[in-house]
């Protein structure tokens, strides 16, 4: 193909563009429902895509508050097993005045059947 | 072509090679001027275009997930040691100034003092640490002087961080208010000081207890993934990238018994808190069956009696030392096992307690001599009364000759050596055996009695344990199993020492021990709710140089002072041993004593008391009698 040609081809689709021709030129219309069907796949892979990003922010924002519960549930398990201590429970009752202390005999089992 | 026309060829090839040579040679010249000034332009002053520097930045970040370091838990499943992050607050008080005096708004400026004022006083009531005044003094002070990073508060929790985020200017957010938040994972311990030097720690270089030993299982591996910016800013990751998941620490059981290690903490304080001529004490209750150790106490106080008492150090793992008469029951158990000793009514002459050889003379003889009008004594009253020249007698009477049989026992009971133990470092025994640099002549009776031979506690507590277990010495362990989210990986059995005596002997022991709690130097436990077997023990330890301050007795300073430690180990109920325990208390330097059957016996009495309370093997069962009636209410439907 000399650099004529093509020189030729660029100034024709240059000149069929200006006055609105090209794509009749070419015979797109024959491909119109093809073009279509590209223009919808595109549309799908950038919504889909867009979904996902969603998605994964989302599971993102998720595993963040689950993360945070988890936090949460460690610190108020030491709070709860600091309160459960025999020696902290006889020091609590003592400051509320009660006078209930740790037992002095083990307790009775009441045997089932 | 002529000669002559060949040379002028020659001459202009030469001429054009010179002329391109001076082009490249004035190219290259050119080339490395202009690098020179641009290096030059770099480093004074260029400035990167930041919108230039994002087209560079990669897309996509590496994002590096810690994995949550593992629990360590007690037998029960109570966590002694959890992870959970800590945050510290800074502020960066500069946050929009400049934004202010470039616009020249200084009711902007005003306005954020304002709520710098308010952020203050919400501080001030959160943490009530400082005034509202000093919070904001410190704030303005920032912003005035230029402060990006100063330090609000350290080592809160998430709900008190939540609170904070919600105060004035802090809840704009780091660009508009200025807080920075740093998180930081911690190691929470809900008991506080309970069983800390078993639990242990790895803080950078620092390694101790069980965190030490088992980091492998406990830290876990890092993960990793790649994360992308969305349209919307929001970081996600990139599907496109490799992901690598944490993977969490792996969680510790250990064999320790809450309770009892509670029980065992308050006993010791209290019989040492109000005591300042106490430097530290111990406290160790192990399983007698299976060597599992359901408490470890070690307080101690610093080098001054002011100090409070807290968990400082491993004694009873490092602690080597001689132990006084507490090893006499090794004596005992070796001459019986050996059949030299066939009944504990076996009788041995008084002598006036003097054992020749350039032994001490013993006094609670002549003691004895006195109140009984007798020459001679039982193997079991000399136990009973703790007397060293019944021990040194028997020693040097049946091993005499053959010492060295009395040594195999020695380290047959895994008193010469350093054992295997989940926490590293235990001290290794020193045994003054024939043939080493410390054996004498006397070193044999003195063995008899405790000294000479220097062991841990552990190792007490341990031998002490093989004969509550009718002669099977049980490995001493810590840690049961490790756990992956409630199941079971990996499970430690119980294993097996030596067998050091038979049952037989064991038994003869045993009612040697109980004796001692009867009739001998540890009446004070002879109203326990559960009987105990056991023997006092004091001994004086010997001082350091230093301390020794050119005094040539090696238990003496100058001025006559000691410093002493008490113990006692036994095991209970008697009859069948559930429980091995030891306690010991170690003196400062004075001129006080301390006697194994005082303090460290009011404690066993006071552990094995509570015990007793709350064990459910103790507790007794109501057979039922009658039918319980359906209890309803008057309104309640049927």
């Amino acid at each position: 193909m000399s650099a004529h040609t093509v020189w030729t081809a660029i100034r024709n689709s240059l000149r069929a563009i200006r006055n609105g021709e090209f794509l009749l030129r070419v015979r797109a219309d024959k491909l119109y429902m093809h073009i279509l069907y590209l223009f919808l796949l595109m549309w799908l892979t950038i919504m889909l895509s867009l979904q996902v990003d969603k998605t994964l922010t989302v599971a993102g924002a998720n595993k963040a508050a689950i993360e945070e519960l988890k936090i949460h549930h460690a610190e108020k398990e030491a709070a709860l097993v600091k309160l459960r201590s025999a020696s902290g429970m006889e020091e609590r009752l003592e400051k509320m005045g009660s006078k209930a202390t740790l037992p002095k005999e083990p307790a009775t089992r009441i045997k089932r059947r | 072509m002529s000669k002559k026309s060949e040379i002028q060829d020659t001459i202009e090839n030469r001429d054009r090679i010179h002329v391109v040579m001076f082009f490249l040679g004035i190219v290259f010249l050119v080339l490395g001027g202009f690098i020179l000034a641009k290096v030059v332009h770099i480093q004074a002053s260029y400035y990167v275009d930041p919108k230039v520097v994002n087209l560079f930045r990669p897309t996509s970040q590496r994002h590096v997930e810690e994995p949550v370091r593992g629990r360590i838990l007690a037998t029960d499943g109570r966590p002694l040691a959890i992870s959970a992050p800590l945050y510290d607050i800074y502020m960066d008080c500069t946050i929009r100034k400049r934004d202010f005096e470039e616009r020249g708004n200084k009711e902007a400026e005003q306005e954020w003092r304002n709520k710098a004022r308010e952020l203050s006083t919400c501080l001030s009531n959160e943490f009530r640490d400082k005034s509202a005044d000093q919070y904001y003094n410190a704030i303005i002070r920032g912003r005035d002087n230029g402060s990006k990073y100063l330090s609000i508060q350290k080592n809160i929790d998430l709900n008190t961080l939540r609170r904070v985020q919600a105060f004035p200017l802090f809840r704009e957010g780091g660009y508009r208010g200025g807080i920075i938040v740093e998180a930081h994972e911690e190691r929470i311990y809900p008991y506080d000081s309970l069983a800390r030097r078993v639990i242990g720690y790895v803080k950078d270089t620092l390694r101790r207890g069980l965190e030490a030993n088992f980091d492998y299982e406990l830290h876990g591996k890092a993960g990793y993934e790649w994360r992308r910016v969305t349209d919307d800013n929001s970081w996600i990751r990139d599907l496109d990238s490799n992901v690598v998941h944490a993977v969490d620490g792996n969680d510790i059981r250990t064999t320790l018994n809450v309770d009892f290690q509670d029980i065992a903490d308050r006993a010791l304080r209290k019989q040492i808190n109000e005591n300042d001529g106490i430097r530290a004490g111990i406290v160790v209750i192990m399983e007698a069956q299976t060597g599992a150790i359901r408490a470890m106490v070690n307080l101690s106080r610093g080098n001054t009696p002011q100090t409070t008492l807290w968990e400082r150090e491993n004694l009873v793992l490092r602690e080597v030392g001689e132990q006084g008469s507490v090893m006499k029951t090794v004596t005992l158990l070796s001459l019986v096992e050996d059949g030299h000793v066939k009944t504990l009514e076996q009788t041995l002459p008084t002598n006036n307690g003097f054992v020749p050889g350039g032994y001490r003379q013993d006094v609670h003889i002549l003691d004895y001599q006195r109140e009984t009008g007798r020459r001679d004594i039982t193997v079991m009253h000399g136990f009973e009364i703790s007397s060293n020249y019944v021990f040194t007698w028997l020693a040097e009477n049946y091993y005499g000759n053959r010492p060295q049989e009395m040594f195999d026992h020695i380290y047959s009971y895994r008193l010469g050596e350093a054992f295997d133990f989940d926490i590293s470092g235990l001290g290794t025994p020193v045994v003054n055996r024939p043939g080493t640099a410390g054996w004498s002549k006397t070193t044999l009776g003195t063995t008899a009695y405790g000294y000479g031979i220097s062991v841990t506690p552990l190792h007490v507590a341990t031998f002490y344990n093989g004969i509550a277990n009718k002669g099977r010495m049980m490995k001493p362990y810590l840690v049961e199993s490790v756990e992956k989210d409630g199941r079971v990986i990996k499970q430690y059995e119980p294993s097996v020492l030596n067998n050091i005596c038979s049952r037989n002997t064991a038994d003869t022991v045993t009612r040697a021990l109980r004796s001692v709690v009867m009739d001998g130097t540890a009446t004070r436990l002879k109203g326990a709710k559960l009987s105990v077997a056991g023997k006092t023990g004091t001994a004086q330890v010997v001082l350091t140089p230093a301390e020794r301050a050119g005094s040539t007795d090696p238990y003496h300073d100058p001025r006559g002072r000691k410093k002493n430690q008490g113990t006692f180990v036994g095991f209970f109920p008697a009859e069948d041993p559930k429980y091995t325990i030891l306690v010991t208390v170690y003196s400062y330097l004075s001129g006080q004593s301390f006697y194994g059957g005082t303090l460290p016996a009011l404690a066993v009495r006071e552990i094995v008391d509570q015990i007793y309370a709350l064990d459910p093997e103790y507790q007794q069962e109501l057979h039922r009698t009658g039918t319980v009636p359906v209890m309803k209410t008057e309104t309640a439907e049927p």
